[in-house]
């Protein structure tokens, strides 16, 4: 190891070169630059973009479309509610109805019947008394009768 | 071979010659190995595009991502996308020219003259990008307002003219010395480090050099793309060096 390389390389500058060597390398690197950007172009961005582009397309035409049939399901979610509420409503309205016919319909039976026992235990009353009256007029005459034969007995045997 | 591992070579070049013209061999070498290796990732990447990305589509519509947002956040959201390619280019090319300079072993490839390096630490490269920075620009504002881009010169006031001039000259400057001071001094630093200690001390250098070399790249595609957006917009209002 030595410096020779260094102090060798000061020579070479002052002799021909060195670091700000000027020469036909710069409209190469110039011409060579704009051919990259013409390939990068056509190889790299562009296509790039594309896909890019054409995938920002897709995911915005999917959420959109996802948005709608949220909205939809929303929607149908909501008249589904809407339908039950007003299904159980009505159901409520029949069941009471149907209750209050059943009220009726059994106050009304009830009523009938009683008056149908209060017909029956009447006209029970009535008969018994009709046949209390005829056993009461039998037993009269047949009082009247023995009477007579109990007299007729003392009498006879006076 | 020890000293060929921690020699350090500064301002020697691997001369080609091309007619009269003379070029940077090593820089051109790297420099299609980054070309290439961009090109063989986006090729692969882009060569079966999938609505749900994975592995290296994931990867590379990150880094797209990442270049969109800056040429956004500079240019503006309806005026980045004609731009996008180039601010783009500028980043990844710098990035990975920094990052292959930083993390392959080029010390292990012996030139005749000169070694491999990022080509981001040689001037003509940095020129190169900044001088297109400028064209870019220029190219911006005026399709887009015709010679009444050059209008700016004299807003808010024509005091302000020489300043104005002094911009378009001060803007690629400043880009072009920026990327090659920081990319050539971190190769120097490191290279230093390993010719004094040649295990374990020159590795926090290094990693300093990666985060270097991708904020580098950063920067640079920022500024390509703030220029640019200035000059679309056009009123007064430049921002100085950064």
């Amino acid at each position: 190891m030595s410096f020779q390389p260094i102090l060798l390389a000061v020579e070479v500058t002052e002799k021909s070169g060195g670091l700000f060597d000027f020469d036909a390398t710069l409209p190469i690197m110039a011409i060579q630059f704009l051919l990259l950007v013409a390939i990068l172009n056509s190889t790299f961005f562009q296509p790039l973009l594309q896909t890019i582009d054409s995938r920002n397309d897709y995911i915005r035409d999917t959420n959109n479309d996802a948005k709608a049939r949220l909205a939809q399901a929303e929607q149908l979610a909501l008249d589904y509610e809407r339908e039950t509420a007003e299904t159980r409503k009505t159901a409520q309205i029949m069941i009471e109805t149907a209750q209050a016919e059943a009220n009726r319909i059994k106050a009304e039976a009830i009523a009938q019947a009683n008056l149908e026992a209060q017909a029956q235990i009447a006209a029970a009353k009535a008969t018994i008394e009709e046949q209390k009256a005829i056993a009461f007029a039998q037993l009269e005459g047949e009082v009247s009768g023995l009477s007579r034969q109990i007299l007729e007995r003392l009498v006879g045997t006076v | 071979m020890m000293i060929n591992f921690a020699a350090l070579e500064v301002g020697k070049h691997f001369y080609w010659h091309i007619g009269k013209l003379e070029v940077h061999g090593q820089v051109l070498i790297v420099t299609w190995i980054v070309i290439a290796v961009l090109v063989i990732l986006s090729s692969l990447a882009t060569r079966n595009l999938k609505r749900i990305p994975d592995g290296l589509q994931n990867f590379m519509e990150y880094a797209l991502e990442f270049v969109q947002d800056v040429a956004k956040t500079a240019i503006g959201e309806r005026e980045y996308r004609p731009w996008l390619p180039f601010v783009g280019t500028f980043f990844l090319f710098i990035l990975v020219s920094n990052w292959l300079g930083a993390l392959v072993p080029w010390k292990l490839i012996t030139l005749p003259e000169g070694e491999l390096a990022a080509p981001t630490s040689d001037i003509n490269t940095t020129v190169a990008l900044a001088l297109l920075v400028s064209g870019l620009y220029f190219w911006a504002g005026i399709s887009k307002k015709g010679l009444g881009y050059f209008a700016r010169y004299v807003q808010p006031t024509p005091i302000l003219l020489p300043i104005n001039i002094l911009e378009d000259f001060t803007k690629p400057l400043s880009l072009s010395f920026r990327l090659f001071g920081n990319i050539l001094a971190d190769e120097l630093v490191v290279g230093v480090l390993v010719f004094l200690v040649p295990v374990f001390v020159p590795l926090p250098m290094m990693a300093l050099g990666l985060f270097a070399g991708s904020i580098q790249a950063l920067i640079f595609a920022t500024l390509a793309a703030t220029y640019i957006g200035e000059a679309l917009e056009g009123h007064g209002e430049e921002e100085h060096g950064h």
